[in-house]
Order: structure tokens, then sequence, then C-alpha cells
């Protein structure tokens, strides 16, 4: 078997469902689903797609990594971007914007990190700290939406969101090109087993908190160009779906397995879902349940399959 | 590979109140550890290894300044050390073969800064040779091969790191007779070429068949040594159980 078929099998469940999602939206909405209307579904999608991307190194790090405050960061540099950068300091050039914006998302990484790797404590609960400090700071910052966002940004919203996904997608394939990336999935597969084969287990799980930060910096950006102002309430709603997104990509939560591609396509499972569910005009109750279910029966198939192969194997 | 340097344990206790334990430890040098479980022998290896902290002593190696004191300083003295654990502390279980093999020297495939995966299925190709590792292709998970080729793959690791002292935590357990006596050979083979090994056996034919001295661990300490002709079944079963031969 060849190694791209082998990584298929690995996020297969979502690629079949990416296949058939888009065939019935296609075969459903072909108004919206037109050709010519990709670019700005892509945009539509662009903030969930950031997310589970930035949602998924701490996940591959394994011993329970997970940061939780992914949405309410985007949130944060959403509200920063627009409220503090733009209308008070009057500051709109893209030179300045994103790497502030990366910046802060690297030192909300780092912090995250730091109280999950050397202090140890569980990044579930250092992750939630963070995550309500940056609701409550976004919202002491921001108390109601405002608009608007510079040109270029708003810019970024359509067919043109396909440049910082591509921009993460490179850097995701640079990092692979590096030893980080084998340290990486070698922590989150046996971090014991790691230590004793010499690789510094908490400085590559630290590492990891700070990509997640810079990845979910990012995924404000493109929340920022979508929404073309800034929304204090937004952002945390796509830690969840987020989360939902990279299971579903056939990242294990127990780490080590997966990548950024799977937690992409998973992403745009989930996009897909909600248009085709959005086509039939059912409630976004109706959908909160319908995300539940794939989520579980998507999880189950997945490890249904990986018991198969392994027996197989 | 190896320069001629010598592993010095000086003064070293592996538990409050027992004997200091000295040794040298040199090159080409096979020396078994054996003892009842429990009874020093691991904390003595894992100790060398820097992954346990001594009560006192200093653990050195020739031409390197200071006592090796963390797992990090081992490693950059020249140790490589083989956990027992194989399950648990050794093999990646979601990882392929050639990665479980590049961990510990990922850096050594960098070519321009990026890793060429060319260059490590070299050197991974080079040490499947020589260990004779059966595996069906170097992409396979490590959990498709045989445990006497999961322990192949963990010493190729170990090997890799190219180091002066090899220490090796029960390296047969669980490894079929074929296999063991391919160990056997690659050991030998490494102690002929200069490199110190340190093998902690719970099997004492094994130790008599591959090791120049014993020594043997009661109560946390080296309770009797043993080489040449001295060193036969009766003699470390006597020391193992404390009694006289």
């Amino acid at each position: 078997m060849s190694p791209a078929i082998r990584k298929l099998r690995g996020v297969g469940f979502a690629v079949v469902m990416l296949v058939v999602l888009l065939v019935l939206n296609v075969a459903l909405n072909p108004a919206r689903f037109q050709p010519s209307s990709w670019g700005t579904l892509l945009g539509l999608a662009a903030p969930l797609i950031g997310a589970a991307v930035a949602s998924a190194p701490v996940i591959l790090a394994g011993r329970g990594g997970i940061d939780i405050s992914v949405g309410p960061l985007m949130g944060f540099v959403n509200a920063l971007v627009i409220q503090v950068l733009f209308l008070n300091l009057g500051i709109s050039s893209p030179w300045i914007i994103v790497p502030a914006a990366l910046l802060v998302g690297a030192v909300v990484g780092a912090a995250n990190g730091v109280l999950a790797t050397i202090v140890r404590i569980q990044p579930i609960v250092a992750t939630l700290g963070a995550y309500l400090i940056l609701t409550g700071v976004t919202l002491t910052i921001l108390p109601a939406p405002i608009g608007p966002a510079p040109d270029w940004l708003k810019a970024m919203a359509g067919p043109l969101s396909i440049v910082p996904l591509a921009v993460i997608g490179l850097c995701w394939l640079l990092i692979r090109r590096t030893p980080y990336y084998d340290l990486l999935m070698a922590v989150g597969s046996d971090d014991r087993a790691a230590y004793t084969a010499g690789v510094p287990v908490s400085r590559v799980r630290l590492i990891a908190y700070v990509l997640t930060g810079l990845f979910a910096a990012a995924a404000g950006l493109m929340l920022t160009s979508l929404i073309g102002s800034a929304d204090p309430n937004i952002g945390p709603t796509y830690t969840l779906i987020a989360i939902a997104a990279v299971a579903l990509g056939g990242v294990s939560l127990a780490g080590g397995r997966g990548g950024l591609g799977g937690a992409a396509i998973g992403a745009i499972d989930i996009f897909l879902l909600q248009s085709l569910l959005t086509t039939f005009n059912v409630s976004t109750y109706v959908l909160q349940i319908a995300y539940g279910l794939i989520l579980v029966i998507a999880v189950v198939l997945t490890a249904l399959q990986e018991r198969l192969s392994r027996r197989k194997g | 590979m190896a320069e001629a340097k010598a592993l010095r344990v000086r003064g070293l206790v592996i538990a409050p109140g027992v004997d200091p334990i000295s040794q040298t430890i040199a090159p080409g040098e096979i020396v078994g550890l054996a003892g009842l479980d429990g009874h020093g022998q691991e904390r003595f290896l894992r100790a060398l290894a820097g992954l346990e902290q001594p009560v006192a002593g200093e653990i050195a190696v020739d031409g390197k300044a200071g006592s090796i004191t963390s797992f990090r300083k081992a490693v950059a003295g020249g140790i490589a050390y083989l956990p027992r654990d194989r399950r648990s502390t050794g093999i990646f279980p979601t990882q392929s073969v050639l990665d479980n093999f590049a961990i510990s020297t990922v850096s050594n495939d960098r070519r321009l800064g990026l890793l060429s995966f060319a260059a490590r299925r070299r050197r991974y190709e080079a040490y499947r040779q020589r260990l004779g590792i059966v595996a069906p292709r170097p992409d396979a998970a490590i959990t498709t091969l045989s445990g006497g080729n999961q322990q192949k793959v963990l010493l190729a690791r170990a090997l890799a790191l190219e180091p002066s002292f090899l220490l090796l935590n029960d390296p047969t357990r669980g490894v079929d007779v074929a296999t063991r006596h391919v160990l056997y050979d690659v050991f030998r083979g490494l102690a002929a070429e200069g490199m110190a090994l340190v093998i902690l056996s719970s099997e004492i034919e094994e130790i008599l068949l591959l090791c120049h001295r014993v020594l043997v661990f009661r109560e946390q300490r080296v309770s009797a040594e043993f080489s040449g002709a001295e060193m036969t079944t009766d003699t470390v079963i006597a020391a193992m159980f404390g009694r006289a031969a």
C-alpha cells in the first residue's frame, strides 16, 4: 500500500463524508454551490478550518493535551485588531496588524504551555482559565460589536481566504520536514518512551501550545476578515466545534495520531453539514444535535476501523 | 566509533545506608549485572544512564568534566540506554519502524535545515542489515513486527547515537532464541570495536555466555564480582542469594 493511501485511511471516514456531503450540497443547493461561489464558501469556512487546525498541535502532543481557549483567543485577536489597533491607534497596515496578532497568539499559547507543561496543571483546566480570562478581557475592551475592519482585511474574506490557509498549510508542511515533527508525534504516541529515547518532552509540548496560539491568532484574523468587524461573542463559539472537527478528522484525542490536514477536512465536513442542514431550513438547535451525532458516529467508526486494521496487521 | 574512554563510577550509593560502589568500565568490555529482581542492579544501571539520582557518588566519563546527573548529560557523554519494558517505555506504537528508529537522532537527517527522508532511510538500512531486522518495509507500523524485531529496532535506535557505552536492561527478555543469538553476536561485535557494554540480565546463562565479568547485586550493593573461571552458574547464584559458594 502506498504511503498516500495509508495516510488517507487515517482520515478515511472524514474524506468519505467530505465527498458525500459535497455531492449532496451540490445536488440539493446548486445555486449556493455553483463553482463561481466556491471562493465565498471557502471564506465562510475559513475561520472554522483555522480553529480546527489550531486545536490540533496540542492534541497531537498527547497526555490530555487540549486547548479550549482557541475560540476566545480568536475573539480576543478580533477585538484587539479592530478596537485597539485599528480604531483607537489608527493602525491599518497589515505589516503591523498581522505580526501583532501572531505575537499575541504566541504569548497566550506560551502562557497556556507553561501552565500545562511546566507548572503541570491539567491542560483542560489551564486553558479553561485562559478561556475565561480572554472572554472577559475581550468583553472589557469591546462590550458590543463594532466596525469596520481595514479594507485589506475585508478583502481577504472571499476567495482570497485561501491565502492564509495556504500559508498555514505551508508552515505545517515545513514543520513536518523538521525534527520537531518527529519529536511531537513521539511525545504524543508515548511520552514515557519519548523520555527514555532522549526527547525533551516538556519543551516539545510547550512548543505545541505556542503553535496552537499562533494558528489560533491566524484564525482570529480570518474571522475578522469574514465578519469585517469586531464581535466579542463569536470567538468562543468556535472552541468546541473546532475540537469536534479535529476528532472527526481522525486526530486521536489521545495524541500521536493524525495531522493538521485531517483536522482541516473535519472542519470542512462540519461546514458542509451545516450548509446542508441550513438548506433544509433546520433550526440551529437541531444543527447542534446533528453535530453531536455525527461526531460520536465518526469517532466510533474511526476507532472500529483502527481496531480492524490492527487485527489485520 | 568509540575512542578509548572509560566509564568511571566512584563511590556510588544507590540506596541510603549501603556500601558505595566503585567500578571502572573499560572500552571493549562487556559487564554483566546479576541479582534477584529489586536488589539494586536496575537502579545501578538507570543511575549510569542518568535516569535515577543516586544518594551519593559520581559517574564520570573520561574526557568529560562533571558527573552524569541527568539523562541528557549521559547521552552527551556517549551513553545509550536500552530500556527494559519495550511496550511501555520503548516503542511508539502509533509510529512507523523508521520513526521508531530515528527518534533519538532526528537531527542527523537534516539537509539544509529540512529533514531528508532518503537520508534517514539510508541510515536505517545500514542498521537493518547489520542487525538483521525483519520488517516488511520501513514505513510499516512498528506494532506489525515481532517482539525480537521490535527490540532490534530499539537497539538500532540506541546504536544510531554512536555511543561509547551501551547500557542494556534485560535486552533479550521476551525475544526468541534465534534472535537472541543474533543479538549476542551483535553485542560481541560492538565490544570488539571498542564499545563498552553493561548488560543487566535476569538469565545467568546469558551473562556467562556474553560477559567478561559480572557484578552480583544483593541488598542494593555489589556483593560479589566474578570474572574468568570464577564466573560460573554456582558462584553467581550463591552470591545472588547471599550464600558462600
